[in-house]
């Protein structure tokens, strides 16, 4: 029987960091995964003339060379930055209600706050203080909790411990009164997937700086050219990868890993898994119940399955200006009423929010010479799309897009006449190409209640190691960094024996 | 000290840590959602089909439907103009081919597919004179994107099909026909003899019920007397029959040729390109002749292909690597055979292979060596890693 140090299900971004990392340190890896592409959510697929990005809108954390951010220094450390090519976003995002309000913000902290308060002159002596809370908050955290001060307390970090865990809406109710500037501040809740009043302070004061500080990038050839070299790099450290080839089974004796049984039915030997696959699937569908402990799956209980996304890629005959497209992120909505829009997430009516990325506006070579493509994006749980009858699910589906396509036509009128191929992915979509219940992609919900303050994630099974979206949170930046730390766990593990 | 040591300072701590305690009692039981994915999965996607011929019918002198029902279970949707990736074993060799279902989506009971013999072809022989009622085949589920997308593509159609293409056309009239859609459709249907055109009567019966179906059948090899229409579907014919051009989709499915011939002919009529599509084709007929061909490679040329880690085995530069390796019992994912679905992704480890336009590599994959051996022709000694 094959024996490997250990075998890492799933080649997500947290399967792919996290298998390198153990290849890198010299230890026998097997890389297992179901799809035939390496990625997960990070990756894209051909039609026609156009290779639609699946994923990745805005890459955070990654900082420029000069001023590197975290997610950086993590990709230099896993030997891929001369593989790969970034491309910095100029601008964080544009807001555009259509008929109604429209701006769009640098991502630079003054620039900002002279926007704003341009458009929001009785916010006027409001605007500068929230930045200043946002980024005093920032650096207390990024010093008492990602440098671990040994001395932290709530003395001496009095905003990090006022703010972390209070609802992200009523600071804004605090500092704010006109309920546009209070949507147009607080529009990356929906990548959050969490509306105002249920995020946390803290997830989102750090996601804004992240964003304005290390700036918002891409990369030339999509979140794909990035699982590719995790990849690659990988393979040339020795590690070997099955591709078209999930994980059925994970064996286990007297709570130790000993094993995993692969779809094709071979059974290989090891004392270390690394599942990038959802805690719940492993622990449900990958192994035997009385293997795991009662306590465990009764741990997931406070939580709930987080949401997928709708989304309609679209690869267009013409540049982007001739479309009126002059940002790269284009949020569109139609509402103020962020607890409304989150509702809508359950149901199959008509989105408030969306967003609407047009890659070829920061890197002109996204797409072929005279043709650009966008993705349309809005978050949407799997639920209502579980109950759909399968005969009726293609209609649903033409349905909904339907009705998004009447939002993008709003902001862009007459892109339709444009699109040379379009794809729709559905949560049925997601959920079938990452093996994730309700298709998520951010994992469980990330309610306050969920944030990393509040989870035991140390998995009872001994070997048994988790990385990805459901492991702590989604988003590039965070599963791709969660996979090093879970492997280092487990370096850290096997050198004790 | 560490954040755990003063963790409840942080303002709100401890109401979300009885919100949690709660929750943990009356929260949702996970422990039912066992196997959940795995059904929801088999209701849209399944992997695998498991297939049994319910019944042979013959079309035309050369072509046979055979009408496939499900071995247990349900058969997934598909939306009219996919395909099936059918998998047959013949003496002793497992390959693969693709066949569009000519049958109605809304037809759930069955997928019918219909196989036109194809000279010496090696499945479609096999489909046509050895399968009967009974026999059980493995496929794919529905795949491909050769189909109708209410978005974009209006309600002016124009189908253009020639030989075995007229099965996606099949499907999509039939479910036109069946539900009573608000889309109109005109098809050129293009065929070697009278003999030859498949489902000619259905068509003619269905263009007769509904107004919004009409169909020109073009003859290209007519016997002497013959009345109908003769030649090729060109500019002249559809400007005459369409009259105007503008709003209207153009689908396409035939042989190779008759997609660039078609395509040049609706350019010069004005269609902008994002108003044709058309489907795949699978491998040119003769990779020699396709543009970009080493000339220094002739036609029996072999080389040898390694395998890290496994065996050597010795192929022609003119076949396709998938079937090369098929013919020696190696056996990798398939779906489109045609360069791009990309399932058959495989990384070139050394050497070089011929990839003819129209393969759909991702820029990446480009980049870090990968190739889809489906449409992939070795032309030096090649080692790959199957993965
Ligand atoms: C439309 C969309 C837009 C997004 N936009 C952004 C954005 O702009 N910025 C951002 O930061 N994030 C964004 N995200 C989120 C981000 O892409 C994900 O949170 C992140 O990629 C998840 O990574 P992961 O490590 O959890 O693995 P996943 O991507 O969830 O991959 C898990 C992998 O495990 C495999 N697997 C599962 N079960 C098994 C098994 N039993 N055996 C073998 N393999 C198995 C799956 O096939 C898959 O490859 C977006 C996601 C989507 C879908
Ligand atoms: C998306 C799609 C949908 C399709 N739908 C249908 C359908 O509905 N009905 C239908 O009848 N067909 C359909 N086809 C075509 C079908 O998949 C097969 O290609 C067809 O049946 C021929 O397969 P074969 O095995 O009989 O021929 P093959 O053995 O694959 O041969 C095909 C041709 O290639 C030549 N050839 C074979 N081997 C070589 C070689 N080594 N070197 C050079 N030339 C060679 C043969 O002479 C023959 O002319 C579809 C194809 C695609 C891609
Ligand atoms: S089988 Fe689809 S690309 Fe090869």
């Amino acid at each position: 029987m094959p024996e490997y140090d250990a075998v890492v299900i799933g080649a997500g971004n947290g399967g792919l960091t996290g298998a390198l990392t153990l290849a890198r340190a010299g230890r026998k890896v097997l890389l297992l995964e179901r799809h035939n592409v390496p990625g997960g959510c990070a990756t894209s697929f051909v039609r026609g003339r156009f290779e639609f990005e699946v994923a990745l809108h805005q890459l955070s954390g990654m900082g420029s060379a000069e001023r590197p951010g975290p997610l950086r220094a993590v990709l230099n450390d896993l030997g891929v930055m001369d593989k790969l090519e970034f491309v910095e976003m100029e601008n964080l995002y544009r807001v555009v209600w259509p008929d109604t309000f429209d701006i769009t913000l640098r991502a630079e902290r003054n620039a900002i706050v002279e926007t704003l308060q341009d458009r929001f002159p009785k916010e006027k002596e409001n605007i500068p203080r929230f930045f200043d809370l946002v980024y005093g908050f920032s650096m207390e955290m990024v010093q008492g909790l990602f440098f671990k001060d040994p001395e932290i307390s709530k003395e001496k970090y009095p905003l990090f411990f006022k703010y972390a865990l209070t609802p992200t809406r009523k600071v804004l109710d605090e500092y704010f009164s006109d309920p546009l500037l209070k949507a147009v501040l607080s529009i990356y809740w929906s990548y959050a997937g969490v509306p105002p009043t249920w995020l946390s302070f803290g997830d989102f004061a750090i996601m804004l700086f992240a964003y304005i500080e290390f700036k918002p990038y891409h990369l030339k050839g999509g979140s794909q050219a990035l699982s590719n070299a995790l990849l690659d790099e990988f393979i040339n450290n020795g590690g070997e990868v099955r591709f078209n080839c999930g994980a059925k089974k994970i064996a286990t004796k007297g709570g130790r890993v000993t094993g995993v049984v692969t779809e094709q039915g071979d059974t290989v030997q090891t004392r270390y898994v690394l599942s990038n696959a959802s805690m719940l699937q492993t622990y449900l569908d990958l192994m035997d119940p009385d293997q795991v402990p009662r306590e465990t799956l009764e741990g997931f209980r406070s939580t709930s399955i987080g949401p997928s996304a709708f989304s309609i890629y679209m690869g267009f005959d013409c540049e982007p200006e001739e479309l009126g497209i002059q940002e790269t992120t284009n949020f569109i909505t139609t509402t103020t009423d962020m607890d409304k829009a989150f509702a809508r997430w359950k149901t199959m009516e008509q989105q408030g929010v969306a967003l609407f990325t047009c890659y070829d506006v920061s890197d002109p070579d996204f797409s072929p010479p005279g043709t650009c493509q966008a993705a349309f994006v809005s978050l949407q749980y799997g639920d209502p799309w579980s109950l759909v009858p399968p005969h009726q699910y293609y209609d649903a589906k033409y349905r909904y897009a339907e009705g998004m396509m009447e939002l993008a036509e709003k902001a862009f009128p007459g892109v339709r006449g444009h699109i040379e191929e379009m794809e729709i992915a559905t949560p049925m979509t997601h959920l079938r190409y990452l093996g994730h219940l309700g298709g998520a992609i951010y994992g469980h919900d990330q309610y306050t209640k969920d944030t990393p303050y509040f989870m035991a994630n140390r998995s009872p099974v001994q070997g048994l190691y988790f990385a990805g979206a459901w492991a702590m949170q989604g988003g590039f930046q965070p599963t791709l960094t969660s996979g090093r730390s879970a492997a280092k766990g487990i370096l850290k593990s096997m050198a004790k024996k | 000290m560490s954040l755990k040591d003063v963790i409840h300072d942080i303002e709100g701590y401890q109401d979300i840590k009885s919100e949690i305690a709660v929750l943990k009692k009356y929260g949702f039981d996970y422990s039912a959602q066992r196997g959940r994915l795995d059904s929801i999965l088999d209701m849209l996607h399944p992997k695998k089909l498991r297939l049994c011929v319910s019944e042979i019918i013959d079309e035309t002198k050369s072509a046979k439907t055979l009408r496939l029902v499900p071995v247990q279970g349900y058969l997934p949707p598909f939306q009219a103009g996919q395909y099936i990736s059918l998998v047959v074993e013949i003496g002793g060799v497992v390959t693969s081919r693709d066949y569009s279902m000519s049958s109605s989506p809304s037809q759930i009971g069955y997928y019918d597919v219909t196989v036109r013999r194809v000279g010496d072809g090696f499945v479609s022989e096999y489909l046509l004179d050895e399968a009967k009622p009974g026999d059980e085949f493995a496929s794919s589920s529905p795949a491909g994107n050769f189909y109708y997308n209410p978005l974009i593509h209006g309600r002016d159609l124009v189908f253009i099909a020639g030989g075995s293409g007229i099965t996606p056309f099949m499907s999509m009239i039939r479910e036109v026909a069946g539900r009573g859609l608000d889309r109109r459709i005109h098809l050129f249907y293009g065929s070697q003899s009278p003999d030859d055109i498949i489902f000619g009567q259905e068509i003619e019966d269905l263009s007769r019920r509904h107004s919004n179906i009409t169909w020109t059948s073009v003859i290209s090899d007519p016997p002497q007397g013959y009345q109908g229409r003769a030649g090729f579907i060109s500019a002249d014919l559809m400007k005459e029959v369409l009259g105007d051009l503008s709003d209207r989709m153009f689908f396409l499915c035939g042989p190779e040729a008759m997609y660039t011939f078609c395509r040049k002919e609706l350019a010069g009529l004005g269609v902008p390109g994002r108003r044709m599509r058309n489907e795949m084709y699978g491998p040119p007929k003769n990779i020699t002749a396709c543009q970009g061909w080493p000339e220094y490679i002739d036609a029996d040329a072999t080389v040898s292909v390694s395998m890290k880690g496994g065996k050597t085995i010795t192929v022609r530069s003119t076949e396709p690597l998938m079937n090369s390796l098929e013919r020696n019992g190696i056996v990798i994912p398939s779906l489109c055979r045609s360069g791009e679905c990309s399932l058959c992704r495989t990384k070139l480890l050394k050497g070089k292979v011929f990839q003819p336009e129209g393969v759909k590599l991702r820029k990446s994959d480009r980049q870090f060596g990968y190739i889809h051996p489906c449409m992939a022709y070795p032309i030096s000694d090649i080692e790959i890693l199957l993965q």
